[in-house]
């Protein structure tokens, strides 16, 4: 890659750290807001003592889910990307796809200093195109509420996380099949065994792919194509 | 039930949700000016970089349109501006649903909405979908900035080895969302296939007739591909 002189890519890490550590517990502060509001103004308020039980059991499910998300996802987005990826919400079924999307069009490889700005451009134009559509729907909220729940097409949004991941996952098994094989496996193998918490099966496949590819990496059976 | 509806639905709350969802636009607008700018100083160009932000719009139009489903079913039950922050801020629309859950049933509810989904109740099962994401947030402002140094001087030794595992993150991940049509069967598997056939198809083209074009779309085509099979397939079966 070109680079101009004095270009010092751990600049902008510190800038991107720093909005994204900002930003982050302001916008978890703010989402209270209405709440606080419904409650101070309109005496609508929980019932603490069943609060107290909810926060421990949402804690009980989310603390070992995020932590192993977390994790995984810093391997895959770069900082600016997991910041708005984290504040935006939605990252398996939008973010990641985005993100995967564009590093393959780009030529932009996962991981590089390449990789990690076209990621978060993405990103960016993920979740601001996301809004807009959301905010079309809160407008259109009755008439598309009628024309999207017709039963003829209704179907067909059910199944959108199906036809995303086809599609996707098709396109990562053209890509590299013999990377493919043992996750989707396993992934199958654990779906049949039963309900698996995700903050198992999400490291279990993802380690399964990694250690898949570090023995075809070793083997010289993967990696050759881009310059070391 | 239905009265608090008046107050869940007041404008005060939709200025506050407004707030929250442009913070959101905020947050990418700095990073996405951080990231032109950092592409501009390490040479990337600008076609490279504006095909970046035109795929992360792209393959964004289609996912969202369950988000915009989600959000129609439950603004009757938690009004319209706290449905509307909830889905674009933090969390996803199956992640909301079992927080508001969790919170109805702390109080002895067993559904969102219905004649027992008094006030009381759905301020629990507001608060809960709020709280809950308390960990996630935590975490990644907390130890983030450490976990991300600690990986990139792990594997900076080898870059290809980086690329292919990075690459084979993704599949894993990928790999877990492909289980589920395959194993559910049925209309899932339908949607799956025809979608996956499609992409196929697109690829082949793209390879053999040199349709570089394409490949920018292929997901959408993709997807759309797979709906429309889904579509043709519970008219028939139905």
């Amino acid at each position: 890659m070109n680079t101009k002189n004095g270009y010092d890519p751990a600049r902008y890490e510190r800038m991107n750290h720093l909005i994204g550590r900002l930003t982050l517990p302001v916008g978890f502060l703010l989402t209270f807001v209405p709440l606080v509001i419904l409650w101070l103004r309109f005496g609508i308020g929980p019932d603490l003592k069943a609060l107290v039980q909810g926060i421990f059991s949402i804690s009980v499910l989310m603390a070992p889910v995020s932590i192993v998300e977390v994790l995984t996802f810093s391997a895959m987005l770069g900082s600016g990307a997991m910041y708005m990826a984290y504040l935006s919400g939605n990252i398996t079924n939008l973010k990641i796809p985005s993100a995967a999307m564009a590093m393959d069009l780009c030529d932009a490889a996962p991981a590089t200093e390449e990789g990690e700005i076209v990621s978060t451009i993405a990103i960016a134009g993920s979740v601001l195109a996301s809004e807009v559509i959301i905010v079309a729907g809160v407008l259109l909220l009755a008439p598309l509420g009628g024309a999207l729940s017709h039963p003829t097409i209704s179907p067909a949004f059910e199944q959108v996380l199906p036809a995303l991941f086809g599609a996707i996952g098709a396109y990562y098994v053209l890509k590299e099949w013999k990377v493919a094989v043992a996750p989707i496996a396993l992934a199958i193998g654990l779906k049949l065994v039963g309900d698996i918490p995700t903050a198992l099966t999400i490291p279990v496949c993802v380690l399964a792919s990694v250690l898949t590819a570090r023995f075809l990496y070793t083997k010289g059976l993967v990696g050759k194509g881009s310059p070391a | 039930m239905g009265n608090y509806l008046e107050y869940a639905n007041a404008p005060v709350l939709l200025t506050a949700a407004i707030v929250v969802v442009a913070f959101v636009a905020l947050q990418s607008a700095l990073f996405l000016a951080v990231a032109l700018k950092r592409g501009a100083a390490a040479g990337l160009d600008r076609a490279r970089m504006l095909k970046a932000l035109r795929t992360g719009v792209t393959t964004s139009i289609i996912p969202t349109l369950p988000i915009v489903m989600a959000l129609i079913a439950i603004a009757p039950v938690i009004g319209t501006p706290v449905s509307w922050m909830r889905l674009s801020v933090i969390g996803s629309a199956p992640y909301e649903l079992m927080a508001a859950g969790i919170g109805a049933k702390t109080m002895g509810v067993d559904s969102l909405g219905g004649a027992g989904f008094t006030p009381t109740v759905f301020a629990n099962a507001a608060w809960i979908m709020c709280i809950g994401s308390f960990w996630s947030i935590m975490i990644v402002s907390i130890f983030y900035k450490g976990i991300k140094k600690r990986y990139s001087s792990k594997i900076q030794a080898d870059t290809r080895w980086r690329e292919v595992m990075t690459g084979a993150c993704f599949m894993g991940v990928f790999a877990l969302f492909m289980a589920d049509p395959i194993t559910t069967g049925g209309t899932a598997l339908v949607t799956f296939a025809a979608a996956a056939a499609a992409m196929t198809l697109c690829l082949v083209l793209v390879v053999k007739l040199k349709l570089d074009g394409l490949k920018e779309f292929a997901l959408t085509i993709s997807m759309l591909a797979g709906m429309a099979a889904c579509v043709l397939w519970t008219s028939l079966a139905g």
